[in-house]
């Protein structure tokens, strides 16, 4: 009977607070994807063309039909073809970075909002520079605090990971200016992934998503709540305040649990509504979701990440 | 509206508590961030109102449960409106025919006012009242308003006390035998000296006269020294009760001799020096100037008049001789043969066990011979006491000889016992003692009781007498064993020895043994009966909880006013339960959420 052999965990399941502590954003970020690659069977590449590009390096996961058989036959080395179509995608991941992203409702068993966007924002990042595609990043409070234009190269990653890091909760939220700054890095069509909590003013940033939709951006909306968020809890009578406006309100959370849960989740469902009635993309994530878990519902989608 | 118990009022406070603690919540509270704040606001801005009167609806419902609760407690009820006949209901009429009922007031008896408001209370019932009559006699005479009209009307002033606590709890408990609404209507002239309380939740009427009370003073007491008096005459304490006023003027003579007369204060007593007279039995009686109460102005007491014994004993007895030898000296026997004390003589005897077990034997031999019904037995060596009676009290005895019967029926005679066994007992013209008078046997020798007690039995106990008792009308009387009959002038009432005797009115009564008169009962009025000043209504509703004081001219419409009342305790527990039920719902709901 041959030795038992152990299976590493995939990093891409664990829990994120416990996935966070393994090692650093690159190295966290490369073993989702890898897990997540692997787990998949087959490549989330999409929209080769007919047009051919480049030849590069056969990966695990790529579709056996766009092996180079013939260079194969040459060279005695896989290569996969590429084409001018899908080298062309250029993305925009715009992030969140407010002060409410850095809040948790239990510091011990979920990572703060903007560590877990980060984080999927990475993984995201490097599944779409793997694919050969120019991947930028915009990261807003009030203003716009950072922006990496969406470049293909293979120091991009590097470059992309470097931002994120920089990344530190701001001020307040509004999403305008960001979403005006898209504008003009993506000037061809491309596709804009907005990752936010999305406590800001919802009609401002609907307008600005829909704006971008009709320029012809495929926008993906990934609302990134804590579970705390969802279901309202505390001792018997508190005074919660609001960290961006200082706005607060006190009640005894037993007594409007049930009604909260009702109001978040039809603040879920319109934005849902309203993304998906104007050829949106949109996803409610909780940080306690493992980041394969969250990269298969992005990607899964019929239109996926091309 | 009336309470039961008002004092359950003071709770009534308590139903501050559901607003004191809604206060106390509202400290404030921990802060928390919490980004979704909008969320929040959005919430309470739908609900908050709505919240707010659950809130305050809650708030109230926990008042006002507490404040039905306390009430409930406290035992409410209140009048209904008036009507010309109310609901069926169990009534008990407790008619005061005590000896002070016999005053005159204005022209009037007291008994009179009493016996006219019964009749008006009767006359407002219905054929569907249960109706009682209570007189001072203690009996519950139950029957239709005209058969209870004519009882009220043969009502007496009776020589008999009524404790009016023990009379409204025995009106209580017969109102309780029936199922209709139960009342109890007092008529009482409601002397304080009468009061005593009663546990009673039955409304309870109380009606007395709207008059004063004259001031009044009775003979309430005559008592004459050690019987029997010796041919040279005797004294007799005469003590005055009532209420304050003038001292008044007594006469007290004895037989048909002249009487000695004095002044004695209301509360003083007075001795009175009387002239002997021959021997017998003789009545000796303190009368005073007649006022408005006529049955408290004279006392009687009976006195035996007889030599004194004469008596001989063993002067090595030591603590026998030292008694008896104080006797002799202060009169009350002298040396002689007619009795022999310590040992058993040929004649009358006092018969003490021998200090020799071995002489034992003998003795009762020699008891044999003289047919006495008694004989020694085993010696018990258990110190004991004895048994309280009216000729010895609670003395120590530490050794004893059983007093056995000779014969197993023969058990009459016995005077003291121990542990109920015979102590010290008599048959014929000797009296038999289980214990020598010495401190070895007993401490008696060494109390003060014990000369009265050697003068009662070389004087008494050895002629064949037994008892003078005092008693009150009605009260019972425990006659001795020997007794078989007992005699009031003309009067004889045949009785069982060791049974009890209720005297039905004032004077001397006679014990008899066949023949022989052994004792005497003196009967007279209750002295507290003297006492006419009336309590105040404070102290009857103190005493009484719940009752109600009117005068004797309103019984008649207030006596059907108990049935005419609804009690509130039950809708209040239903509201409670009510209320208790929506409190339930409304924390739940909040529970629940908006």
């Amino acid at each position: 009977m041959p030795p038992a052999t152990r299976t590493p965990p995939r990093i891409d399941l664990l829990d994120p607070r416990e996935a966070a502590g393994l090692g650093g954003i690159e190295l966290l970020t490369e073993g989702v994807v890898e897990g997540f690659l692997a787990g998949l069977h087959r490549s989330p590449r999409r929209g080769f063309s007919v047009e051919f590009a480049e030849h590069r390096s056969y990966q695990p996961g790529d579709e056996l039909r766009y092996v180079d058989w013939k260079l194969l036959g040459r060279k005695d080395r896989l290569y996969v073809k590429q084409y001018e179509e899908e080298t062309n995608l250029r993305a925009m991941l715009v992030l969140d970075a407010s002060r409410s992203m850095a809040w948790t409702g239990d510091p011990t068993r979920t990572l703060p909002k903007l560590a877990y966007a980060q984080r999927l924002a990475a993984a995201i990042g490097l599944i779409l520079l793997r694919q050969r595609d120019a991947t930028g990043l915009i990261a807003f409070d009030d203003a716009v605090r950072s922006v990496l234009p969406a470049r293909a190269r293979s120091a991009q990653w590097h470059q992309l990971l470097a931002h994120l890091v920089g990344v530190v909760p701001g001020h307040g939220t509004a999403a305008e200016p960001a979403l005006r700054r898209v504008i003009d890095l993506l000037r061809r069509r491309g596709l804009v992934i907005f990752i936010s909590d999305l406590l800001l003013e919802r009609d401002l940033a609907l307008r600005a998503l829909k704006f971008l939709q009709h320029r012809g951006h495929q926008v993906i909306v990934l609302h990134v709540m804590d579970p705390a968020e969802l279901d309202l809890g505390g001792p018997a009578e508190a005074r919660f305040e609001d960290p961006e406006t200082g706005a607060s309100v006190t009640l005894r959370p037993k007594d409007w649990a049930g009604a909260y849960r009702e109001t978040v989740a039809g603040v879920v469902s319109a934005w849902r509504r309203s993304c998906r009635g104007s050829g949106m993309q949109y996803h409610q994530l909780t940080t306690d979701t493992p980041f394969g878990l969250a990269l298969r519902r992005v990607l899964a989608r019929p239109s996926g990440l091309a | 509206m009336a309470f039961l118990q008002p004092w359950v009022l003071l709770g009534l406070p308590l139903a501050g508590l559901p607003l004191l603690l809604h206060l106390i919540q509202r400290r404030e509270p921990p802060t928390l961030e919490f980004p979704a704040v909008r969320y929040l606001v959005q919430v309470t801005q739908e609900h908050q109102r709505r919240l707010r009167l659950r809130h305050l609806l809650l708030l109230l419902v926990r008042t006002v449960l507490v404040l039905a609760l306390v009430l409930a407690a406290a035992g409410p009820s209140a009048a209904l409106r008036e009507a010309a006949s109310h609901a069926p209901s169990a009534l008990a009429v407790l008619l005061d025919n005590s000896p002070s009922s016999g005053v005159i007031v204005d022209g009037t008896s007291r008994l009179d006012e009493l016996r006219l408001a019964a009749r008006r209370i009767l006359a407002r019932s219905t054929p569907a009242d249960a109706l009682w009559l209570v007189g001072s006699d203690g009996l519950a005479r139950r029957g239709s308003a005209s058969e209870l009209g004519r009882a009220v009307d043969s009502l007496e002033v009776a020589p008999r006390r009524l404790d009016l606590g023990q009379a409204v709890q025995l009106a209580a408990d017969v109102v309780a035998t029936d199922h209709r609404p139960g009342a109890i209507v007092l008529l009482s002239d409601l002397q304080a000296t009468a009061l005593s309380p009663a546990a009673v939740h039955t409304p309870l009427l109380v009606a007395r006269p709207a008059s004063t009370a004259p001031r009044n003073l009775g003979v309430g007491q005559v008592r004459p020294s050690a019987a029997p008096w010796t041919p040279s005459g005797g004294q007799v304490i005469v003590a005055v009760e009532g209420d304050s006023g003038p001292p008044a003027p007594v006469t007290v003579t004895l037989a048909d001799r002249p009487g000695r007369q004095a002044l004695i204060p209301a509360g003083g007593a007075t001795s009175f020096t009387l002239d002997g007279t021959a021997p017998g039995w003789w009545t000796v009686r303190a009368t005073k100037a007649p006022d408005e109460l006529r049955m408290d102005d004279e006392r009687v007491s009976l006195v035996r008049v007889a030599p004194v014994a004469r008596v001989q004993w063993n002067a090595q007895d030591r603590y026998l001789d030292a008694a008896l030898g104080v006797l002799e000296a202060d009169g009350r026997l002298r040396r002689g043969s007619d009795l022999t004390v310590g040992t058993l003589g040929s004649g009358s005897s006092v018969v003490l066990p021998p200090a020799d077990p071995a002489q034992l034997g003998a003795l009762n031999r020699a008891l044999e011979r003289r047919d006495i019904g008694w004989r020694y037995g085993a010696l018990m060596a258990t110190p004991t006491m004895t048994d309280s009676g009216p000729l010895v009290g609670r003395e120590p005895v530490a050794r004893r000889y059983l007093l056995e019967p000779r014969r197993a029926s023969a058990t009459t005679g016995i005077l003291a016992t121990v542990g109920q066994q015979p102590w010290l007992v008599r048959s014929g013209d000797v009296v038999l003692l289980g214990s020598r008078l010495e401190p070895e046997w007993t401490g008696f020798p060494l109390q003060a009781g014990f000369l009265p007690f050697m003068d009662a039995v070389v004087n008494r106990l050895a002629r064949g007498e037994l008892a003078l008792q005092n008693a009150a009308p009605g009260d019972p009387v425990l006659v001795p064993d020997l007794v078989t009959a007992v005699a009031q002038a003309d009067r004889r009432w045949t009785v069982e020895g060791g049974a009890a005797f209720r005297a039905p009115s004032p004077g001397v009564y006679f014990l008899l043994a066949g023949r022989d008169t052994v004792g005497g009962i003196s009967v007279n009025v209750d002295p507290r009966e003297s006492h006419l000043s009336p309590a105040t209504d404070a102290q009857v509703t103190n005493l009484w909880p719940g009752s109600r004081v009117v005068n004797l001219e309103d019984a008649a419409a207030a006596a059907f006013a108990g049935a005419g009342r609804a009690s509130l305790q039950a809708p209040l527990l239903w509201l409670a339960l009510v209320l208790g039920l929506v409190e339930l719902l409304l924390a739940s709901g909040l529970r629940q959420g908006p």
